[in-house]
C-alpha cells in the first residue's frame, strides 16, 4: 500500500497543474499518467495561447508544457508514475488501484484529483471507418509529436478552435488543407484562427456536412452537402472533394469512466460535452474526497484546464493545511476563470456550468453577444465595415508607420496590450473587450505583431516611397523569404493580388519563430495585402 | 438515401447504424440492452465511440431527451463493492 | 512521410531501427510508435474488420478506439498507436479478434 496525501490521475494540463499546486505547498503527491510521457494535449499545441499575462498568454502551448513538466520532475514532493492506468476507487476503504507494467499498485490517498481529460466524438457518415479518417488528436499526434505527415490533402470536418488550429498546423507541416466544413451557419472557434487559414487560401464551408467518404481501401475523396436552417440536407448541393484524409474535429466528450465507477453523481450537460461530474466551485464532486479538473469537468480551452487544475489542487490540499495565503490564491483563480469565461465566446460554458448544480449559480454576469459583424463570423474575413472601423484618420495614415489590429471578436485575450512598449493598446478592464489603439501613442515599432496569438496585427507604412507602401505581417511558415526576394502578395482570402519585394525579415529569439516579414507593394494595396507566398 | 449499413457505429464489434436503428425500432430503447445484444461498447474501447451515437439515435426515434436516457443508464457502481471482496483479503502487500 | 523541416518544431529522432510488418522491412526511429513508422512509410491500412471485412487504419492514436490492433511479437490485440517500435519486432495485421490470418 502506498500512502500519499494527494493522488492525481492524468498528466495533461489540468493534472500537471493540480500536482504542482500541491507539490509547491510541500504536500506529498502522486501523479499517475496512462501513457509513457506527460503533457496530454499541451505538448501538441504549437500555437500561442490566449488568455491573460498571468496565464502566460502569448506563449506557445509546447513551451508552457516544457516548463511545467520540468517543474514536476524537479519537485521532490511529487512522485510520478508513467505507463500507469487507473483501475478504480474503492470509496469505503479509500483505496485506489493502478496497473503499471502488469503489476497492480494500491494507493491510499487522502484526496483524489481526477483529470483524465476527454476523448474525441465520432460522426456518422457513410464509410466513416475507412483508413484515412482520423480524429484531430491523431493528426496532431502524428505531425507534432512524431513529425510524420498524416496525409497530403486533408479535409477538415468541424470549425471549432481545434479544427481551425489543426488546419493551420497541417499547413505548417507542409500538408494541403482542401477545406474546412462546418455544419453550423457560423464558425465555431475564434474568428482570428479562421482568418489565419483563410489568408492561406483554405476554403471554409459553413452550413455543410460530410455525406460520405469515398474510397475502397483508403480515403480518396469526400462528398459534402449543404444544410438548410433546420439542419436538413439540401438535395442537389452535393459536392465531391478530392482528399486523402478526412480529419474529424467534431467535439470532445469528457472521459469520466473512473468517476462514474467510483459512484460520483453525474449529469448530462450538452454544453459541457456530455456527461460530467456534479461538482461545486471548489471542484469537489459528490464524493467529498474526489476533486476534478480540466476537460472531464466540462470541455474548455487548455488555459481553463490549467487554472482548474491549480484550483482543485489547492482546494484539496487546503482541507488539511488551511493556509490563508492559499485562500487568497484560490479566490484569485476563481476570479480568473470567471473572467476567461465571461465574454460572448464563453456563453456556452457559462450556461453549462449554471446547469451543473441546482440552486448554485456559477455566473451572474457575462456577455452573450459581441459587437462583431455577422459576415465575419461566417467567413473569417473582415468586412469593409469592420476594416473601416479600425483605420486611423487620413492624416495619421499618411504620417508614420502604424499598427492595425484586425481583431473583431471579443475573446479573452490581451498579449497585444501587454506587449506594446508605449502603452498604445488598451482593452479597458475586461480582457474580453476588443483591443483599442491610441494612434497618438503608436510609434509603429511593430513589437506587438509577433506576440498576438491570433496573428491579427499588421504594421502599415503607407508612404514607404512615392508609389509604394509596406505591410509587415507575422509569418510562421517555411521557407522564410530572404530580404530582396520577390514574392506573391495575397489578400485576406489567400488570393494573389500583386508581386511584391521583401524589404525586411525580422526574426529573433524573443519572437519564438513568429517572424515578421515586410513587403513592398503598390500603395493602393496597403489595406488589402495580408499574406505572402514564395514563388518557386 | 443514406446507406445505413455503411455507417459504422462501433469499430470493435462492427456494428452499423442500420443494426442500431433496427433494434430501436423493434423496441430496444435502453442503451444497456442494445449493448448486450450488439456487444457494442463491450470491445476494447469500452463504448467511448458508440455510446453517444446510440443515445442520440434512441432519443431521435423515441423522442426521449438524451438527459433522461443517460440517467436511466446509471447502474449501481462498483464503488459500492469493497476492495477486499474483489480481490480476496490481504493478498499482495505491494 | 516524415517532416524534415518545421517552422516551429524540431524533431529529435532516435536511433534508426527496423522492424518487420507482414514480411516487409520498415524503418523507424527509436521512440516512434509502430503506427507512426508505418504512416511514414505510407502504410495506412492496418487490418480488416472481423465481421464485415472492412479495411481499417488508425483513428484515435491515443489507445482508445481499437481501430489499430495488430499482432506484435506474437501478442495479438496490441494497440500499435501507443506501442513503440523496437529493433527486430515482428508485426502482423490481424482482424480485431486477434485470430492470426496465417
Ligand atoms: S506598433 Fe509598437 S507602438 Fe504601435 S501598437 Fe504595436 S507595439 Fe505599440
Ligand atoms: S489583437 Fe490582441 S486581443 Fe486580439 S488576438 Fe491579438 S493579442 Fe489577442
Ligand atoms: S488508433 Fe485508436 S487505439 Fe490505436
Amino acid at each position: 500500500m502506498i500512502e500519499t496525501d494527494i493522488l492525481v490521475v492524468g498528466g495533461g494540463p489540468a493534472g500537471i497543474s493540480a500536482a504542482l499546486a500541491c507539490g509547491r505547498n510541500n504536500i506529498k503527491t502522486v501523479l499517475i499518467e496512462e501513457r509513457d510521457f506527460l503533457g496530454g494535449q499541451l505538448i501538441k499545441q504549437t500555437h500561442r495561447f490566449f488568455g491573460s499575462k498571468e496565464e502566460r498568454a502569448g506563449s506557445r502551448g509546447i513551451r508552457i508544457a516544457e516548463d511545467l513538466m520540468n517543474e514536476i520532475k524537479k519537485n521532490k514532493n511529487i512522485d510520478l508514475y508513467l505507463d500507469a492506468r487507473a483501475l478504480g476507487y474503492y470509496e469505503e476503504e479509500k483505496i485506489f488501484t493502478v496497473l503499471q507494467n502488469g503489476r497492480m499498485l494500491k494507493f491510499s490517498p487522502r484526496k483524489l484529483i481526477i483529470a483524465t481529460g476527454a476523448f474525441e466524438k465520432s460522426l456518422s457518415f457513410e464509410n466513416n471507418d475507412l483508413p484515412g479518417i482520423y480524429g484531430a488528436g491523431a493528426v496532431q499526434t502524428l505531425m507534432n509529436i512524431y513529425g510524420v505527415k498524416p496525409a497530403e490533402r486533408v479535409l477538415m470536418i468541424g470549425s471549432g478552435n481545434i479544427g481551425l488550429i489543426v488546419s493551420y498546423q497541417l499547413i505548417q507541416a507542409g500538408v494541403q488543407v482542401v477545406g474546412v466544413i462546418e455544419a453550423a451557419p457560423e464558425i465555431g472557434g475564434y474568428a482570428v484562427h479562421a482568418s489565419k487559414i483563410r489568408r492561406l487560401g483554405v476554403p471554409l464551408y459553413t452550413s455543410h456536412t460530410i455525406k460520405k467518404a469515398i474510397g475502397n481501401e483508403f480515403v480518396t475523396g469526400a462528398e459534402i452537402i449543404e444544410l438548410d436552417r433546420n439542419w436538413n440536407e439540401i438535395k442537389g448541393t452535393e459536392k465531391k472533394i478530392d482528399c486523402d484524409c478526412i480529419c474529424l474535429s467534431v467535439g470532445l466528450s469528457p472521459l469520466v469512466d473512473i468517476l462514474s465507477q467510483s459512484g460520483c453523481e453525474m449529469v448530462y450537460i450538452p454544453e459541457l460535452g456530455g456527461e460530467v461530474p456534479v461538482r461545486n466551485e471548489n471542484m469537489q464532486t459528490s464524493i467529498d474526497n474526489i476533486y476534478v479538473a480540466g476537460d472531464l469537468a466540462g470541455i474548455e480551452e487548455a488555459t481553463a484546464a490549467m487554472l482548474e487544475g491549480e484550483l482543485a489542487g489547492l482546494c484539496a490540499a487546503n482541507t488539511f493545511i488551511n493556509d490563508v495565503k492559499q485562500d487568497e490564491r484560490i479566490e484569485k483563480i476563481k476570479n480568473n476563470l470567471e473572467v476567461l469565461r465571461s465574454g460572448p465566446k464563453g456563453s456556452k460554458i457559462r450556461s453549462g456550468l449554471n446547469k451543473l448544480i441546482k440552486g448554485e449559480t456559477f455566473f451572474q454576469g457575462g456577455r452573450n453577444t459581441g459587437s462583431e459583424i455577422e459576415a465575419f463570423k461566417k467567413t473569417g474575413i473582415p468586412s469593409g465595415e469592420n476594416l473601416r472601423s479600425i483605420l486611423p484618420d487620413e492624416k495619421r495614415i499618411n504620417e508614420t508607420p502604424f499598427a492595425l489590429i484586425e481583431c473583431f471578436q471579443e475573446i479573452p485575450c490581451d498579449p497585444c496590450v501587454n506587449n506594446c512598449p508605449f502603452g498604445a493598446i488598451t482593452e479597458g478592464t475586461d480582457i474580453n473587450n476588443l483591443p483599442k489603439i491610441d494612434y497618438s501613442k503608436c510609434t509603429g515599432c511593430g513589437s506587438c505583431i509577433s506576440r498576438c496569438p491570433g496573428l491579427a496585427i499588421f504594421l502599415i507604412n503607407k508612404n514607404y516611397s512615392e508609389n509604394t507602401s509596406t505591410v509587415s505581417m507575422p509569418y510562421e511558415m517555411l521557407p522564410v523569404p530572404q530580404k530582396g526576394e520577390i514574392v506573391d502578395v495575397l489578400d485576406r482570402e489567400g488570393k494573389k493580388i500583386v508581386s511584391g519585394k521583401v524589404v525586411k525579415v525580422l526574426k529573433n529569439e524573443k519572437m519564438d519563430k513568429t517572424n515578421v516579414i515586410s513587403v513592398e507593394i503598390p500603395k493602393e494595396f496597403f489595406n488589402v495585402a495580408r499574406n505572402i507566398r514564395l514563388v518557386k | 438515401m443514406m446507406k445505413e449499413d455503411n455507417i459504422i457505429v462501433c469499430r470493435c464489434e462492427d456494428v452499423t447504424l442500420k443494426d442500431i436503428r433496427e433494434l430501436i425500432k423493434r423496441g430496444y430503447t435502453n442503451i444497456e440492452e442494445i449493448k448486450r445484444i450488439t456487444r457494442c461498447g463491450m470491445g476494447p474501447c469500452q463504448g467511448k465511440n458508440c455510446g453517444q451515437i446510440i443515445l442520440r439515435e434512441i432519443s431521435m426515434i423515441t423522442g426521449i431527451p438524451v438527459e433522461k436516457l443517460t440517467l436511466q443508464r446509471y447502474r449501481p457502481p462498483f464503488g459500492g463493492i469493497k476492495f477486499s471482496e474483489v480481490l480476496g483479503e490481504n493478498n499482495d502487500e505491494k | 512521410m516524415r517532416i524534415e523541416k518545421h517552422p516551429i518544431l524540431t524533431f529529435e529522432r532516435g536511433k534508426e531501427i527496423y522492424f518487420i510488418f507482414d514480411g516487409k522491412r520498415i524503418k523507424a526511429f527509436e521512440g516512434e510508435t509502430i503506427a507512426a513508422a508505418l504512416h511514414a512509410d505510407g502504410i495506412i491500412k492496418y487490418n480488416t474488420s472481423p465481421k464485415l471485412h472492412r479495411p481499417r487504419g488508425l483513428f484515435c492514436a491515443v489507445g482508445h478506439c481499437s481501430s489499430c490492433l495488430m499482432t506484435v511479437n506474437g501478442v495479438p490485440n496490441t494497440r500499435i498507436c501507443v506501442t513503440r517500435a523496437k529493433e527486430g519486432m515482428i508485426v502482423h495485421s490481424q482482424n480485431p479478434r486477434g485470430d492470426l490470418n496465417d
